[in-house]
């Protein structure tokens, strides 16, 4: 039955009288509310990242100074248009998605406030329009804002408003969620949430903290801009902007990572080893994840060393401890449920006898393996008082937050519209074989060009947000010209993993538009794990029964690899100079 | 069912030691050859990047000046593995792996049976030679990091303004390798000098104000219109003459 305002028929599915429908692949009991909602928010972000893709393009072929194609000014703009559209409104705009397939969805309930959740799309929607148009259109004495806006550097009027109208926008959509909750505990008491709604709630929380942080910064920055208070603290903006400017990746990380629990155990029939251990590493992010924010603080004044060592190295690590669980926990939960099943012959064969086709499934194991290897490791070296100093303002940096947020966040929210297209929009890919490659061309390209990132960051110490540093540092004898072989890799493969890019959408929009109807239960029986995800509710077959030494062995290198590099860096940073000598 | 049998717990320590190294050996044995399409992807990438981590990671080290023999057979290890780990699993073995299940002839039998021994040879023997007497491409250049580029020379005079009666007079304390200076107001040129000494005069009225601020922005710029340097200033913090 399609809805009033339905378009293209996208929002046609059949439901019963009572508005549910059962799924097919997960089994959840699924409204009408929540899944045309889950599909409004699911497709704005998918246009917000192929707008900012756009930009990735200008960005990256104008860093390759070999085309150099943009003037430093306009490079500016740009890449202000590439930050706020990927890391702030593909993002935001696909976890209030997350969250209310975590919530309702997942809990077989309505989408409560249907009303407030529309509100709080047109006002993202404004939001982000008028932050877009105010970059844009960057003239005269404004400066563009990037990502930080950092006073006193004024930028756009509208821009401080649209970016207070996003974030209040956002805490507007997500009131739906929190009263789904809410309700769902009134009604159990007694019951414990699912994992996925667990983690889900966490990630809200965890936003929540982030917005008001955003509002903290962002409102008398507004004041200050349209001079309504004539001067504003730039060490208080910094602290205050970094709760959200950090916080909302950590929002990324956290919606990530309860994607990853509930794709692996879909398509693959992973279990959950331990709920325990898995929700208690979501609490341990609870408590400390927003305090690695204050790495973006270690090369500034105003804030003392206690608070930095404290803020970026002792608490710090209790969001480590709960990353290198999960690191654990998703895979051995993936390999025992594997086993389980039967699928697992040999150290491996759990892994390599999984749904690679799927291009559901290999976008989020590259999302584990590439989140883990590259961003993650990378982000506790960094965010480390002393390892800072030879990261800081490098383009290592940006090496490492593509590490996270392009080839973790992104990918997996890849593989998350994927598995939407087949069972919510009810579309087949356009093309199957394109889609089983997107995820493997996009993310080993995207994997080089961070790596070329982060060497030239180190290596030479090229710095972030700059148009000329290879061909030509204006006014100095400085030159990083020994760095262009590097950069050359790097273009190459940033174009590459463009083309990756370009492929998703033509798939993802494709498939929307010309993929053929999916009818019946079998057209999407290729997306059930192996045996169904009744197996998973057997009392009588426990999941910790099966081994996990794949697994193990598995983390064994991980920590080989987070251990050498680590104390690379840190040997690295011992021959910068000698002290006392 | 479980890894660790009766048998290991039996064990005297030495055995249980002999059999978990003889097991891991096995398994090492079998992923080595095991040759479905989505293990020599998985192989072959990721060979690639560990290759390109010890390739990279040594280079770094040199870069600080470290100065160990074993870093140069590492980033020869390394840079060797970036080709020879997706050769090796995405086409030798699938190879020879054909081959024993039909070679014929004598050659061809001797090349299923000692293929992957002969790959490994071939392998480690580039390592050292590698190692021995690096190319040029394994290397990279960190010596010019502090010459000059493209001749370029270091244009870092101090600006220095005073203002009297709402004029702002601002001076270089150098002219070398300027072209030309212009004083920028937003996106109004305020004023210009095209000779040495450069020095610019413009009256704070001309000025754009912003959050409650008279501000200009000073480019040195050199022949071709590009910028070597910019000193932003507020009229609030310049000095009366």
């Amino acid at each position: 039955m399609a809805h009033r305002f339905d378009v293209l028929g996208l929002f046609d599915n059949e439901y019963r009288d009572d508005g549910y429908r059962t799924c097919s692949v997960t089994g959840l009991e699924v409204h009408r509310s929540v899944e045309n909602h889950v599909k409004l928010f699911g497709l704005t972000a998918v246009v917000a990242l192929l707008f900012g893709g756009v930009f990735a393009l200008t960005v990256a072929t104008t860093r390759w100074e070999l085309i150099g194609l943009l003037e430093p000014g306009d490079f500016y703009t740009h890449l202000s248009m590439h930050a706020w559209n990927l890391l702030i409104f593909w993002m935001v705009f696909m976890e209030v998605a997350i969250l209310y397939v975590g919530g309702p969805m997942v809990l077989g309930r309505r989408l409560p406030l249907t009303a407030v959740a529309k509100a709080g799309w047109v006002t993202m929607v404004a939001g982000a329009v008028s932050i877009n148009y105010a970059i844009w259109t960057t003239s005269g004495v404004n400066e563009a804002p990037l990502l930080t806006s950092y006073v006193p550097l004024p930028s756009e009027p509208l821009f401080y408003a649209g970016a207070v109208v996003f974030i209040l926008g956002t805490v507007v959509a997500a009131l739906p969620f929190f009263v789904a909750m809410w309700r769902e505990k009134r009604e159990n008491p007694g019951e414990t949430l699912p994992l996925v709604s667990f983690g889900a709630f966490v990630t809200s929380i965890i936003a929540v903290e982030a917005l008001l942080g955003g509002l903290a910064a962002f409102v008398p920055t507004l004041l200050w801009r349209i001079e309504y208070i004539a001067w504003w603290d730039a060490a208080w903006y910094r602290q205050m902007y970094w709760i959200i400017g950090h916080g909302s990746q950590q929002i990324n990380l956290v919606a990530m990572i309860t994607v990853w629990y509930f794709l692996t155990h879909v398509v693959a029939g992973a279990e959950v080893v331990s709920e325990k251990v898995s929700r208690t590493a979501f609490i341990l992010y609870l408590f400390f994840i927003n305090l690695g924010a204050a790495h973006h603080l270690l090369s500034d004044p105003a804030v003392s060393t206690g608070w930095r060592i404290w803020n970026t190295s002792y608490a710090f690590y209790g969001a480590t401890f709960a990353s290198l669980i999960h690191a654990f926990a998703i895979p051995a939960g993936l390999e025992a449920g594997r086993r389980k099943r039967g699928k697992g012959r040999g150290l491996f064969g759990w892994l390599t006898s999984a749904p690679w086709k799927n291009p559901v499934f290999s976008a989020t194991i590259f999302s584990i393996i590439l989140f883990g290897f590259l961003g993650g490791t990378t982000g506790v070296m960094m965010g480390q008082l002393q390892l800072n100093m030879t990261w800081h303002n490098t383009f290592a940096t940006v090496g490492h937050f593509h590490g996270t947020v392009v080839l973790g966040t992104t990918v997996a929210f890849m593989g998350l519209v994927f598995f939407v297209i087949r069972t919510m929009f009810m579309r087949q890919y356009v093309s199957e074989r394109l889609a089983s490659v997107q995820p493997f061309f996009y993310s080993a390209a995207m994997g080089v060009a961070v790596l070329m990132m982060m060497y030239v960051g180190i290596l030479y110490g090229v710095p972030r947000r700059t148009a000329e540093v290879v061909e030509n540092i204006p006014g100095t004898e400085f030159s990083l010209a020994a760095a262009s072989p590097l950069f050359a890799i790097f273009g190459v493969f940033a174009l590459l993993a463009i083309t990756g890019g370009i492929l998703f959408g033509v798939v993802a929009v494709g498939s929307l538009l010309f993929g053929d109807r999916v009818e019946g239960r079998e057209d999407n029986a290729d997306l059930v794990a192996d045996g169904g995800l009744a197996m998973a509710d057997d009392p009588d077959d426990p999941v910790h029964a099966y081994e996990m030494r794949g697994t193990f062995v598995l983390c064994l290198v991980f920590l080989a690899a987070f251990a050498t590099t680590y104390a690379l860096n840190w040997y690295l940073l011992t021959q910068l100079w000698s002290i006392g000598a | 069912m479980a890894s660790h049998s009766d048998a290991d717990a039996t064990a005297s320590p030495l055995e249980f030691v002999r059999r978990v190294i003889g097991r891991a050996w096995r398994d090492l044995l079998s992923v080595f050859y095991t040759n479905t399409p989505i293990w020599r992807l998985l192989k072959s990438v990721g060979l690639l990047f560990f290759g390109f981590f010890c390739w990279s990671a040594s280079n770094l080290l040199f870069s600080y000046g470290v100065d160990w023999t074993i870093l140069q057979y590492v980033r020869a290890y390394g840079f060797v593995l970036i080709f020879w780990g997706p050769l090796t699993h995405a086409v030798i073995v699938p190879y020879v792996i054909r081959l024993r299940r039909n070679a014929r002839r004598p050659l061809a039998r001797t090349l299923a049976r000692q293929g992957s021994k002969l790959t490994i040879a071939v392998f480690l023997v580039l390592v050292l030679v590698l190692g021995t007497y690096p190319i040029g491409a394994m290397t990279l250049d960190f010596g010019s990091s502090l010459q000059g580029g493209d001749g370029g020379s270091d244009v870092d005079p101090d600006l220095l303004c005073t203002q009297t009666d709402g004029t702002v007079d601002c001076r270089l304390s150098e002219s070398d390798g300027i072209d030309h200076v212009v004083v920028l107001s937003g996106d109004r040129e305020v004023d210009r000098a095209d000779e040495p000494p450069f020095e610019v005069a413009f009256h704070e009225d001309d000025l754009e104000e912003v959050v409650g601020q008279k501000e200009f922005v000073v480019e040195l710029r050199d022949e071709d219109g590009d910028t070597l340097r910019r000193y932003r200033r507020s009229v609030a913090t310049i000095p009366e003459g």
